[in-house]
């Protein structure tokens, strides 16, 4: 069952002699359960890419279509809706709320729905990710890897047919992001969850169903890890590079 | 938490500090509309206290109706009370006289004593035709009581003889005239009034119920009765504090004073404002955080207004309770400094009319100042939170000219001048408050004009030649300066109607004599030429009049009976205390002049001024060297309402002028602060790269002090030809004192502006001095 369909999709930055071309005629599917992650060098377009997937920016040409409905034919109103209740965002940096305590901000989006929690899923997901304990901790009291999991929470709580996440483990030490992986992972799996997530760490592609790679606005279908492996060095090597700058 | 509008009031709690300056300002507008409507109240209820004592209590009178028609007035529902009420001698010219003083004849009902709110010191009111009630001055003097006989003799010699039933407090009325006051009964009254011969309409004096809306009944009434307009008169003082009176003045001092409140609310709105657009500016990136996860603009407008709402409920309470405190102070202060006009205010009082008013427009500000920051907040892009860079780029289209010496004051004046919007709306801001401060300066110069209560020469008690005679010698004023109590006493020759001629146009003047006090005094008013000629006695001063212009080198030629006698006029007063008939030229010279040009040598007039040390016995000693053909006035009380006037008159313009002044220190901190707070982190980026604090609070400096250049450039364009057109208007034309440069008000407003940027600039600095240079490039918030 396609869950995610990307046709033609372009994205154009300034005019003129200024003029980048960020995204190029991208075009792809995602089905549903699939565990998808989108690599590349910094600056070939992968953020872009998720941003416009998740409707949080607009492209310049194409279309994407998220359980069968076409994102931008939605009015602003009608897809802040629709993102709220469809698509979960995870990011680097967590961006928690920071005066609402780890429970409340995984609740945080039902109540922008007008709907009331769950408790058994709540304490389901708080479960799943390890912070039962920590349910009236502020952010400012967690470690990395503990906001992050909360920030998961909080994609998981509407139950989204769609998860975007943005280098979910950039800000996070090994151990931390092998965890948040395993959380994706079993979320994955267990509810059936599509997920497209950006990553520089090639460790990490291991676990995803298929892999995509961004080259100066350009969309390549590596297909499974092993497809992937053979770039596996340049990307390392990028990675390197990023951390040396 | 139940629904997600809860996270205003947690945001609130943890953003305790950071909201503190919006809450602040809350607070502000709160107090400062609380303040001014509740001293308003506080002023209307004295002045309808003071309406009521110098008035009396009715409303409306009307001429013509007979006993029956007000039999039939009395019944209608509307009306309290009323009764008739008729005068005799009230012009002092009908030679009614008690024991050789002139005395005024009133004749009224008993419900008269309602109506014109008179107060009975004792005894009760006359029934019979037969029996009076005297004033207290009377009394004293006289030396009667309840149950004395008193005989009047009237202008033909027939005497009418009176028993004393009650004795009446003191009114500002008869002791100015000076004369005793009798109260009798209408019918005792009429006897008098048919051996008068005179035949007059009486008059009925009404007052209605409270809540009534008197303008109606009075036109109903007027239909009843069949009475024209011209035979309606109101007690216009007391429907004014009532909201009554369509009489134009009081309508334009009440539209004044709505338009200053309205003026103060759109201050208030203005601070709330762009210290809500602050916060918002603050907290782009959580916008933009929960939009990404899925707030419509709707919710995150309501989320915005929700948070505003919760800084009412603590700021609404606290400026009412500080206006309240304010207002308890400001009506102690008046009690203490003038207790005769204000010993009627309220001492403790609660204005509840302030407190919704307060209350009102601090609610109303906060929704109105929240809209837009709602709006901006909700329009806030999802990717602003995503991409981190939410404050990085802020539309800078040109780069900053190095033309200015070094870097950081380059990159300071740049910060301001960047965005033509924000540059336009600061610059304006700090202008606007410029303008406001000039345009209300005039009334300071024009109060000073208008309000004789301020003048240097107001006498406390006036003697009067019987008959406007000459009639005084310079003896006298010396024989009373010598009284214990007496501060001053200057004299006055006056000789009217003297036929003049001006450029070859014949007309009429009225010159008075001035003794060095006077000349004095007078100096203050002059507007052109100089007084030396005429205190030598080689010239005259001339008073301004608009529709009679006379300058300076103009030569007159006076007729004094002896033959025509030339006089230079050597200079011209704005104005002078005293009036003249129309077309009449007022012309003031020395004494000697006016002994050779009229060979009078005694004063009309002779003025007198006491220290604090004087007490009746100093009036008492003052009348027995007079004499009794000299009449004495007692403008004691009436000088002590006027000053009263003048103090709240004072009190109103200073105060606003102070809280022009406040809006702007407000104002210019707020836009400091919020100027910074929207660069912390681009601050936190050059810190990083090596710029050092005192270069930081340099590129500050640079950018505040380039808002207030501009400000000041635009605020004394506008304001200074706004303040010149407003002068002529209300001086120039009245009093023909040419404009002058108003340095004084300059200087307290620029020197306002400059204190306040120094302010403003201080707590940012100390900000930026602190900031975590990691932690401020990582999170804005």
């Amino acid at each position: 069952m396609k869950i995610l369909e990307v046709q033609n999709l372009s994205k154009i930055y300034g005019k003129g002699e200024n003029q980048i071309n960020a995204l190029k005629n991208v075009s792809f599917v995602m089905e549903k359960g699939e565990f998808a992650a989108i690599v590349g060098e910094s600056g070939s377009g992968k953020s872009t890419l998720l941003n416009c997937v998740g409707g949080l920016d607009t492209p310049t040409a194409g279309r994407v279509f998220v359980d069968g409905e076409d994102l931008f034919q939605l009015d602003e109103r009608k897809r802040t809706i629709f993102r709220r209740r469809n698509i979960g965002f995870i990011f680097q940096e967590f961006h928690l709320i920071e005066e609402l305590n780890v429970e409340q901000n995984i609740t945080f989006p039902l109540l922008l729905d007008g709907r009331k929690p769950e408790k058994e899923r709540v304490e389901e997901i708080l479960e799943v990710l390890g912070l039962a304990d920590r349910r009236k901790h502020l952010p400012s009291q967690l470690s990395g890897g503990q906001q992050q999991r909360a920030a998961i929470g909080r994609a998981l709580i509407m139950q989204p047919t769609l998860i975007l996440a943005d280098e979910p483990t950039g800000n996070l030490d090994s151990a931390s992001s092998r965890d948040v992986m395993e959380l994706l992972v079993r979320a994955s799996r267990r509810y059936q969850q599509t997920i497209l997530m950006i990553t520089h760490n090639m460790n990490l592609v291991s676990d995803m169903d298929r892999v995509f790679r961004v080259t100066d606005g350009v969309l390549k279908d590596m297909g499974g890890y092993f497809g992937a492996d053979n770039h596996s060095d340049s990307l390392e090597r990028g990675n390197e590079d990023e951390k040396l700058s | 938490m139940k629904n997600y509008l809860e996270l205003a009031s947690i945001s609130a709690k943890v953003r305790k500090d950071q909201n503190r300056m919006t809450v602040f300002c809350i607070i502000f507008s709160v107090f400062l509309v609380m303040t001014i409507f509740g001293m308003a109240d506080m002023e209307i209820r004295t002045m309808r206290k003071q309406a009521k004592e110098d008035y009396g209590e009715w409303h409306i009178a009307f001429r013509g109706m007979d006993d029956e028609q007000m039999e039939i007035l009395a019944g209608r529902p509307e009306i309290e009370t009323c009764s008739r009420y008729d005068v005799l001698n009230y012009r002092l010219d009908m030679h009614y006289r008690i024991e050789g003083e002139e005395a005024l004849i009133a004749g009224l009902d008993r419900t008269g004593l309602d109506v014109f709110g008179v107060r009975m010191q004792e005894g009760v009111f006359p029934e019979e035709p037969g029996e009076v009630m005297i004033d207290a001055d009377m009394k004293k003097r006289l030396g009667l009581t309840v149950g004395s006989r008193i005989v009047l003799s009237g202008p033909d010699g027939t005497e009418f003889v009176y028993q004393v039933t009650g004795i009446l407090e003191q009114t500002p009325m008869l002791a100015e005239k000076g004369v005793f006051g009798l109260i009798m009964n209408m019918e005792g009254f009429r006897n008098i009034r048919a051996k008068e011969g005179e035949e007059r309409e009486s008059l009925i004096y009404v007052k209605f119920l409270p809540w009534c809306n008197i303008r109606k009944a009075e036109e109903s009434i007027r239909d009843q009765f069949g009475i024209p307009e011209d035979k309606v008169s109101g007690n216009e003082l007391l429907l004014a504090t009532m909201g009554q009176s369509d009489d134009p003045t009081i309508l334009i001092l009440y539209g004044a004073a709505l338009f200053l409140s309205i003026l103060a609310a759109v201050a208030g709105v203005l601070m709330i404002s762009s210290s809500m657009n602050s916060y918002v500016v603050r907290r782009t990136e959580f916008f933009g955080l929960l939009s990404c996860l899925g707030a419509e603009r709707k919710q995150i407008s309501r989320l915005v207004r929700k948070e505003a709402l919760g800084w009412c409920r603590i700021a609404v309470p606290a400026g009412i309770g500080i206006g309240t405190g304010i207002i308890w102070l400001l009506c102690a202060f008046l009690r203490l400094t003038n207790p005769e006009y204000f010993g009627k205010m309220p001492g403790f009082g609660i204005s509840w009319i302030g407190m919704a008013c307060g209350a009102a427009v601090g609610v109303a500000s906060v929704l109105m100042a929240a809209r837009a920051p709602a709006k901006r907040a909700a329009k806030v892009s999802p990717l602003e939170a995503v991409s981190g860079n939410a404050h990085s780029n802020m539309g800078v289209r040109k780069a900053a000219g190095k033309g200015f010496g070094r870097i950081e004051t380059a990159l300071g004046i740049h910060h301001a001048l960047y965005s033509g919007k924000n540059f336009i709306l600061t610059t304006s801001s700090f202008a606007f408050s410029i303008i406001l401060f000039l345009a209300f300066a005039t009334t300071v110069d024009f109060m000073g004009h208008a309000l004789n209560g301020l003048q240097p020469y107001t006498p406390d008690i006036s003697l009067i030649g019987q008959e406007g005679d000459s009639s005084m010698d310079g003896e006298l004023g010396e024989r009373i300066s010598k009284i214990e109590g007496v501060k001053r006493v200057y004299g006055r020759m006056f000789a009217y109607d003297v036929p003049v001629e001006i450029r070859g146009e014949k007309g009429s003047a009225c010159i008075i004599s001035y003794e060095d006090y006077q000349f004095g005094w007078a100096k203050e008013d002059l507007v052109e030429g100089s007084f030396e000629e005429a205190v030598n006695g080689r010239g005259m001063l001339a008073v301004f009049r608009p529709d009679q212009p006379v300058r300076e080198g103009d030569v007159l030629q006076i007729d004094t009976g002896n033959g025509g006698e030339e006089f230079a006029i050597s200079g011209v007063l704005s104005q002078c205390p005293f009036n003249s008939a129309d077309g009449e030229v007022i012309l003031i010279c020395s004494e000697s002049t006016f002994q050779g040009l009229t060979g009078e040598e005694d004063y009309t007039i002779i003025d007198i001024q006491l220290n604090r040390r004087a007490s009746n016995t100093t009036i008492d000693e003052i009348r027995a060297l007079a004499g009794d053909d000299v009449h004495l006035s007692d403008r004691r009380m009436k000088n002590r309402q006027a000053k009263g006037a003048m103090y709240s008159v004072i009190v109103f313009v200073y105060g606003f002028l102070a809280v022009i002044a406040l809006i702007t220190v407000f104002h210019v901190i707020n836009i400091i602060a919020m100027s910074v707070s929207a660069r912390m982190r681009q601050y936190g980026a050059m810190r990083a790269v090596g710029m050092e604090c005192a270069q930081m609070e340099k590129m500050i400096v640079a950018e505040a002090g380039t808002y207030a250049l501009w400000g000041m450039i635009i605020g004394c364009g506008a304001g200074l030809p706004v303040n010149r057109i407003l002068y002529y208007y209300m001086v120039t034309v009245r009093w023909g004192e040419e404009w002058t440069f108003p340095t004084a008000s300059l200087a307290v407003i620029l020197i306002v502006v400059a204190v306040s940027l120094a302010a403003a600039v201080h707590h940012p600095v100390r900000r930026v001095r602190r900031m975590s240079v990691v932690e401020t490039i990582i999170r804005t918030e």
